[in-house]
């Protein structure tokens, strides 16, 4: 006697079906699982013969072999104690066979029956629904999150005892709810709840660097802060999530479903609309920023970070394992964690922001410094960070403590976040309409020959990014760079090109120098 | 009004600052005949007739009753409220080139015998727009006067600067002192009306038009002892007003940017050519002034007797506290603090971890 259910196997964020099949055959009462179980699920025996007991339906007396096919792939997650339960019920046909095909099964079973939450059921279902399942079961309190895939339907249950009779056509008993037993809500950890009501306008001075965390926000740039402890980095870089639009909805449930396998999803509210904002503090491992983990392949913040912020406050602090790491994501979007076993791959498009000080002690290069740092100590505190990551910032800005901090507050007369946020959303609705079309949405997206070809600058902005090259104060990487910068310069002074002007503000953007008049005029009120 | 006064407000009106003819024409014949033959009422000595159709479409006592409306006053020279400096405008050029007298709208009595004069690009850079306002609160704290054209950019910077720490600040117009240009800069002048002056040689009403700005210049920088640049591009108005500063003997400065901004090039060029001197914050101004013979002001000048009566407990007594300060001096918690900045701020006080004590003695 065999029966068989349908259950999902995560790589990542890709999930494929993992067929569940249960045989009961003669001999000594014993329960194998096989199929590359780790222990989470050989202990899945246990917890499913209890179930099955308290939920009224005897476990056989017999030996039951339970695979998990494909056979070849490791299996891991308490998620595979529902479909186990249920292919052993379908075994003994305690459980009608025709109510299980084309149903997907994903839970954890308390001893008395319960069925408790799962991390990672957006992504599984949309495994489900991909490999042809037309109907899904999950814990109750994960209903929200799986609801959010279309085209499949999700029923959420709140014990096994609930999910037979449902299946049999008893009359469902009314059992009661099952809470998290670790409310996902406890963990703040890349939500951007905290950063709500933070106003750029509450950053005293620094007209320039607002004007370059505005700069990011519209293009997706990348930027870097460098300036004495207390000068207001971390004020700045905390703004700039505020001022991005939410997520398209298909960002959203990618992000969703990062969050989801990471076991940071909160349950009430399952779709991430906001762009999230993750802040590792510097002591951070690489597999908690990169991603890892002894068994399950868990997202590390810079996937967490996924069409949000990454922020590196004190850069140069980070491991260098950890800041090298940075270089896959920061070039492909994705990071690939290899094991030899399995390659996961997890989506990492993050916009970076690094915040670093000058020095060791942290008062270098600045007025009337007390900095005793030697040069070479500066040197090697700089060159933490490394050519080939510091080249792909586009936006540098030192900062500088305000020589009257008291006439800072007083000369204040900024745009606030909201202001700021709506000219943001409007630059970025040009982006959209000129890369309707193409796999780009923001400027520092597209390729640089893609952007030469088809969106050419306008004629003195050519001839004075080539005037920049010939006399080699650009190469041809980063002046392709600056040439995004220009993009998201013009589509903030709705400019249908790039002008000379743009260029040169995107050349003191990318060396620190200056703004001008028209960046002014776009934050002050 | 005395009858010279209403004769210079008629000069005013009759003719732009600096119409060459009318500047001869009163050198030959004084103020009271052409002001005479202006209004029509003699026939010498002869007076185009553009300049009696002025007079005609805005005559001078409807121009007082408008400055009267908008509270502005016409001061002349002789007057006690009369810039002096503006006397030596008469003696760089030949006809003269001092105005005939200037409207002043404002509630404060700034001192114009001690004044420096803040300009730059109206287009300025965020850099600029820093240095421009430290620059108006250094000037204003060591007790200069802040004169400047109210523009966007530098100016604005400059007098925001000034008004930040309480100090004395003018604005001269290029239009009449009740109209409000640039226009998202109302806000300001009606601030700088509050503790210091606008002033104009335009009759109210006048609107700003583009040579007025030029002529306009030779005033801020007749005003100030030294008239500093802080950013201009190659061709920019406040080099003109740099040029005036030179001419009329004043200190002429220009603040250096960075050698690639263009808002900088005409600062570094005049610097080159010799027009300027390179500052770089107040202590530089006050030096330069101080070579021409404008002593920076001493610093104890400011200090309250409170302040004094703090320093002496401090010279009796190292290391006491604020609460100690109010027990010996029997002083209100809020004076000895506000003694304590004051003195601090004048490097004659420094707060260690063991309380306050004296770093220099207080000036006599």
């Amino acid at each position: 006697m065999s029966g068989r259910a349908i259950s999902v196997t995560l790589d990542g964020l890709t999930g494929r079906p993992i067929e569940v099949e249960a045989d009961i055959v003669g001999g000594l009462p014993r329960t194998v699982i096989v199929g590359l179980p780790d222990a989470t699920v050989n202990e899945a025996r246990d917890r499913c013969k209890s179930a099955v007991m308290n939920s009224g339906v005897p476990w056989p007396d017999q030996r039951i072999t339970v695979n998990l096919a494909p056979s070849t792939l490791p299996k891991t997650g308490s998620h595979y104690d529902l479909p186990i339960a249920i292919a052993v019920l379908a075994a003994q046909r305690a459980v009608p066979a025709d109510e299980l095909v084309g149903t997907a099964f994903v839970g954890e079973l308390a001893l008395d029956g319960r069925l408790r939450a799962v991390p990672g059921v957006l992504p599984a279902t949309l495994a489900a629904a991909e490999a042809g399942c037309t109907h899904i079961v999950v814990p109750e309190v994960n209903v929200p999150e799986a609801e959010l895939v279309e085209g499949i339907v999700v029923t959420g249950v709140r014990s096994l005892r609930q999910l037979v009779a449902m299946m049999t056509g008893d009359e469902v008993p009314d059992d009661p709810p099952v809470p998290p037993i670790d409310p996902p809500s406890a963990q703040p950890w890349g939500s951007i709840e905290r950063l709500t009501g933070l106003d750029l306008a509450d950053v005293a001075g620094h007209e320039d660097v607002r004007l370059a965390v505005l700069v990011a926000a519209v293009g997706g740039h990348h930027l870097s802060m460098v300036g004495p402890p207390g000068v207001g980095k971390t004020m700045l870089a905390q703004r700039l999530p505020g001022l991005l639009p939410d997520l398209e909805r298909s960002d959203a449930i990618e992000v969703s479903a990062v969050h989801s396998v990471a076991g940071l999803l909160p349950s009430d509210v399952p779709l991430l609309v906001r762009p999230p904002f993750l802040d590792p503090h510097h002591t951070a491992s690489a597999a908690a920023i990169v991603g890892g983990g002894s068994r399950l392949v868990r997202p590390g913040a810079m996937s967490l970070a996924h069409r949000g912020v990454l922020f590196l406050d004190e850069a140069p602090e980070f491991a260098i394992n950890v800041l090298e790491a940075l270089r896959q994501p920061l070039e492909s979007g994705r990071i690939v964690v290899a094991r030899a076993a399995q390659t996961i791959v997890y989506p990492a498009r993050f916009q970076l922001v690094i915040a670093a000080n000058p020095c060791p002690c942290g008062q270098g290069a600045t007025r009337g410094s007390t900095c005793r740092c030697s040069p070479a100590m500066r040197r090697r505190y700089g060159e933490k960070i490394s050519g080939p990551i510091r080249d792909r910032i586009d936006i540098r800005r030192t900062l500088t403590t305000p020589s009257r901090p008291e006439l800072v507050e007083t000369l204040a007369t900024s745009r606030g976040t909201h202001d700021l946020a709506g000219m943001v959303l409007s630059a970025r609705a040009r982006q959209r309409r000129r890369y309707d079309g193409t796999p780009w949405r923001v400027n520092a997206d597209v390729p640089g020959p893609e952007l030469r070809r088809s969106w050419p600058l306008t004629d003195d902005a050519r001839l004075l990014l080539d005037r920049q090259l010939r006399a080699d104060k650009l190469n041809p990487r980063s002046a392709d760079r600056v040439l995004r910068l220009a993009w998201s310069v013009a589509d903030l002074h709705e400019h249908d090109r790039p002008d000379a002007n743009d260029v040169r503000t995107a050349l003191s953007l990318r060396s620190d120098l200056p703004l001008d008049a028209a960046m002014r005029a776009l934050v002050a009120a | 009004m005395t009858s010279r006064e209403h004769d210079l407000l008629t000069l005013s009106i009759a003719t732009e600052p600096l119409d060459v003819t009318m500047r001869e024409v009163v050198r030959t014949h004084g103020v009271t005949a052409v002001a005479a033959a202006c209004r029509g009422e003699s026939g010498t000595p002869e007076v185009p007739g553009e300049w009696r159709e002025r007079l005609r479409s805005s005559p001078p006592d409807r121009v007082l009753a408008a400055g009267a409306d908008s509270g502005a006053c016409w001061v002349v020279p002789g007057r006690s409220a009369w810039p002096v400096a503006l006397d030596d405008l008469d003696a760089v050029d030949d006809p003269g080139l001092a105005p005939w007298g200037l409207w002043v709208r404002g509630e404060g009595r700034p001192e114009l015998t001690r004044a420096v004069s803040v300009v730059g690009a109206r287009a300025c850079t965020t850099y600029g727009a820093e240095v421009a306002s430290d620059l108006g609160a250094d000037l204003a704290d060591r007790g200069w006067t802040v004169v400047s054209g109210a523009a966007f950019g530098i100016d604005g910077c400059a007098h925001r600067g000034a008004l930040g720490v309480s100090g004395r600040t003018v604005a001269v117009l290029a239009c009449g002192v009740d109209v409000a240009y640039p226009r998202a800069h109302t806000n300001l002048l009606d601030r700088i009306a509050e503790v210091g002056w606008i002033v104009s040689e335009h009759p109210p009403g006048t609107e700003p038009l583009r040579h007025r700005f030029l002529t306009r210049n030779r005033i801020i920088a007749a005003l100030g002892a030294g008239t500093v640049v802080v950013e201009a591009a190659a061709r920019s108005g406040s080099l003109n007003t740099l040029r005036w500063a030179d001419r009329l003997g004043r200190a002429s400065m220009a603040v250096p940017g960075p050698v690639l901004s263009q808002q900088s090039s005409g600062t570094h060029l005049a610097v080159r050519r010799g027009e300027a001197v390179l500052v770089t914050s107040s202590d530089d101004v006050a030096e330069e002034l101080d070579g021409l013979g404008w002593a920076d002001q001493a610093p104890s000048d400011a200090l309250t007797d409170e302040a004094r009566l703090i320093h002496q407990a401090l010279a009796r007594e190292s290391g006491l506290g604020i609460g100690d300060l109010t027990v010996v001096l029997e002083l209100p918690v809020r004076t000895v603090r506000a003694g304590l900045s004051m003195l601090e701020r004048r490097g004659c006080a420094r707060r260690t971890s063991g309380g306050w004590v004296v770093a220099r003695d207080v000036p006599a």
